[in-house]
């Protein structure tokens, strides 16, 4: 048990809307610690209501979810932003910074939430992560100012930044050229092999699936694969 | 402590706010905010804030004109008020003794008839009493030795006739002394000419108000015939005039020596028909007033029931000043919701980030209260400075009515502090709402689409 960081089991969810119909049908995922997971699947088919529900911010679904041992299921809105917060790292579809404020700012905040760390540590850590994604130079530019891939990179950077146990990612290459695309995947490989964080990504990028360690397939809120 | 490390952090952060509103160019980084220790909530409300000076030029501005008018209309209406409060006490005392009539009762019916019959007095008549009080110094005395009496001075009024001539004038002669009465009233101020201390030295003087020497064409050093009902008449000098924004007193009233009134009237020098008292407290009269008339068995009149039209008309200003400002602070409170409504329809992405990255719904609530907070202190502290403008302002406009110089205005601290009490408070429960409407925002649907 000791190396397993996300357990799901019996995971169920409805959509109401037109019509009440289930979107994931009995779903039971196992992640290891420091596993590179690719789930894939046609549109529509669940992989992102799922990648949500894993990542703790859905909360309306059935079945349990455990993180790192702890179980997530039922806990307060407060305690999931807590686990959110330190030990999950989420990259969105797309960019998603915080417009008004800079580049380093953006990465810095979810570890000045945090608040283990003072704030001169957290802009060191900051300025390291950036440097891993070569955005360095971009630290102090307004974050709306960047390019749509800059800004990705950017957003991944921010992700990492709390060292989280698990980094979800729903298309997080999905902006990228296949250059930076190549990069963000050896850093994500570097990142499950040396210090043993798990990923989980949704992703249509099938060459990016391939090379991860395991892959998930979906198909109608079900897993084939 | 912790109260001690927010208010610095909240000092560090105004300034910080200040100096970028006014250098846009300053980074949070120029100001080195990582060293200090502002809450990351606190530092994101502050850029939210600052990305948008205009909205919050305008949110602050909203307060700060309720502010400024509420400060002004405080001022204006505590000096208005405080104005006719000593305008009436230049001429009533805070407390008057005087001997008043009483209805007759069956107590000496009781003295002659000692027998246990029911005595009944049907259609009972006032009884007229000496309109003199029984000895009056011993009073005096009395009433001096309670703390809260400030001063004490006895009076001979006396309804007379004044004539000059072949005219003639009702009115009243106040025999006082007059340095104890200039103590309480302040005469002084209202000399026309003459000095009123000759009212002391020359034998047989007189002191009287302007509408008198106006009718019957009297200066200083002329003589005026004055009789009271039943004495003989006198004639005395004029040493003095004097006006009070009243009318009427201006026209009847007279001022002379204690004596003299006395003599005027055929009495003894123990004869004193009023004593005036003053307190320290004015406010304490009716209190001050129910004591006296138990210790001294008189009719003691405080200046409350003696003005009740002051009285009211104190409360209707209140109520027109207060609904006034009240309406101003709501429009001011809307101004502030709606701003932080439409940052927050703006925002709502970022929020659901914030959200996914690890806020909790408290942490929300905190980065949008705190800005409308900033707002309501901005708006505090600039509506102090213009509500003090305004009111030192309106304090120099000229009015010149009586003795009314300039309109009347207070510069009353707690009106300042609590201009940014209700400041504050308005913007709090202005930016309450808003802020928790946010912080219920569900990440996955706004992330979604």
């Amino acid at each position: 048990m000791e190396n397993i960081a996300l357990q799901a089991t019996g995971i169920t969810k409805y959509f109401h809307d037109p019509v009440t119909f289930p979107v994931l049908k009995q779903i039971n995922i196992e992640v290891k610690r420091g596993e590179f997971v690719s789930i894939v699947g046609k549109s529509g088919c669940g992989k992102s209501t799922l990648l949500y529900i894993l990542s703790t911010m859905d909360r309306d679904y059935e079945g349990t979810l455990e993180i790192n041992g702890k179980m997530a299921t039922g806990c307060s809105l407060n305690e999931l932003a807590y686990i959110r917060n330190s030990s999950i790292g989420f990259v969105f579809q797309f960019h998603y910074l915080l417009p008004d404020f800079s580049c380093l700012k953006n990465v810095m905040i979810p570890g000045l939430r945090l608040g283990k760390l003072s704030p001169k540590e957290v802009e060191h850590n900051a300025y390291e992560k950036l440097k891993m994604f070569g955005v360095e130079d971009l630290a102090l530019k307004q974050s709306s100012k960047l390019s749509g891939g800059q800004q990705q990179r950017v957003a991944i950077a921010r992700a990492l930044i709390n060292d989280p146990a698990i980094i979800m990612g729903d298309e997080p290459t999905g902006n990228l050229d296949s250059k930076n695309t190549r990069i963000v995947f050896d850093l994500f490989q570097q990142l499950t092999k040396e210090y043993h964080q798990t990923i989980i990504t949704v992703t249509h990028d099938d060459d990016f699936a391939h090379k991860s360690d395991r892959i998930i397939e979906m198909a109608d809120g079900e897993i084939v694969r | 402590m912790p109260y001690l490390a927010s208010l610095t952090d909240f000092l560090l952060s105004t300034l910080y706010f200040l100096l970028t509103t006014f250098d846009s160019r300053l980074t949070t980084y120029d100001l080195r905010l990582n060293t200090m220790k502002i809450s990351v909530n606190t530092e994101i409300a502050l850029t939210y804030l600052s990305s948008r000076k205009k909205q919050t030029i305008v949110a602050s501005m909203g307060v700060m004109f309720g502010i400024s008018m509420f400060i002004f209309m405080q001022s204006l209406m505590k000096g208005t008020n405080d104005y006719f409060e000593k305008s009436s006490f230049s001429s009533t005392a805070h407390i008057r003794l005087y001997s008043e009539n009483k209805v007759a009762d069956a107590h000496m019916l009781k003295d002659f008839l000692k027998d246990s019959s029911v005595k009944i007095l049907t259609n009972p008549k006032q009884l007229k009493q000496s309109q003199g009080l029984n000895n009056p110094y011993g009073i005096i005395r009395n009433i001096k030795k309670n703390p809260q009496v400030t001063y004490v001075t006895p009076q001979v009024t006396a309804m007379v006739i004044y004539s000059s001539g072949s005219v003639t004038l009702n009115g009243t002669v106040a025999g006082v002394s007059i340095d104890e009465e200039d103590k309480m009233f302040d005469v002084q101020t209202n000399m026309v000419t003459g000095n009123l201390h000759d009212l002391n030295r020359v034998n047989n003087s007189i002191l009287i108000g302007k509408g008198i020497a106006d009718k019957l064409s009297l200066h200083v050093g002329d003589n005026i015939t004055v009789r009271a009902g039943i004495g003989s008449p006198m004639i005395m000098r004029v040493i003095g005039i004097f006006a009070t924004t009243v009318k009427q007193i201006d026209e009847t009233k007279s001022y002379a020596n204690i004596v003299q009134a006395q003599n005027l009237l055929g009495k003894d020098r123990s004869y004193v028909t009023d004593i005036k008292i003053n307190i320290a407290n004015y406010n304490d009269a009716p209190k001050v007033a129910r004591e006296l008339e138990t210790i001294t068995g008189y009719k003691a009149e405080d200046w409350v029931q003696s003005n009740e039209q002051l009285k009211a008309a104190f409360k209707i200003r209140a109520i027109i000043l207060n609904s006034v400002i009240g309406v101003i602070l709501l429009v001011a409170g809307f101004g502030i919701y709606n701003i932080l409504n439409m940052t927050i329809y703006e925002k709502i992405k970022e929020i659901a980030i914030l959200k996914a990255t690890g806020f909790s719904g408290k942490s929300v609530i905190s980065i949008f209260l705190q800005q409308a907070i900033y707002i309501g202190l901005i708006g505090a502290v600039v509506g102090i400075i213009f509500g003090f403008g305004i009111t030192l302002m309106v304090s120099r406009i000229y009015i010149g009515a009586g003795t009314l110089k300039y309109l009347p205005m207070s510069f009353y601290v707690p009106h300042y502090v609590e201009a940014v009490c209700f400041g504050v408070i308005t913007t709090i429960a202005a930016g309450y709402f808003p802020a928790r409407k946010a912080s219920k925002v569900d990440p996955v649907t706004i992330i979604r689409g």
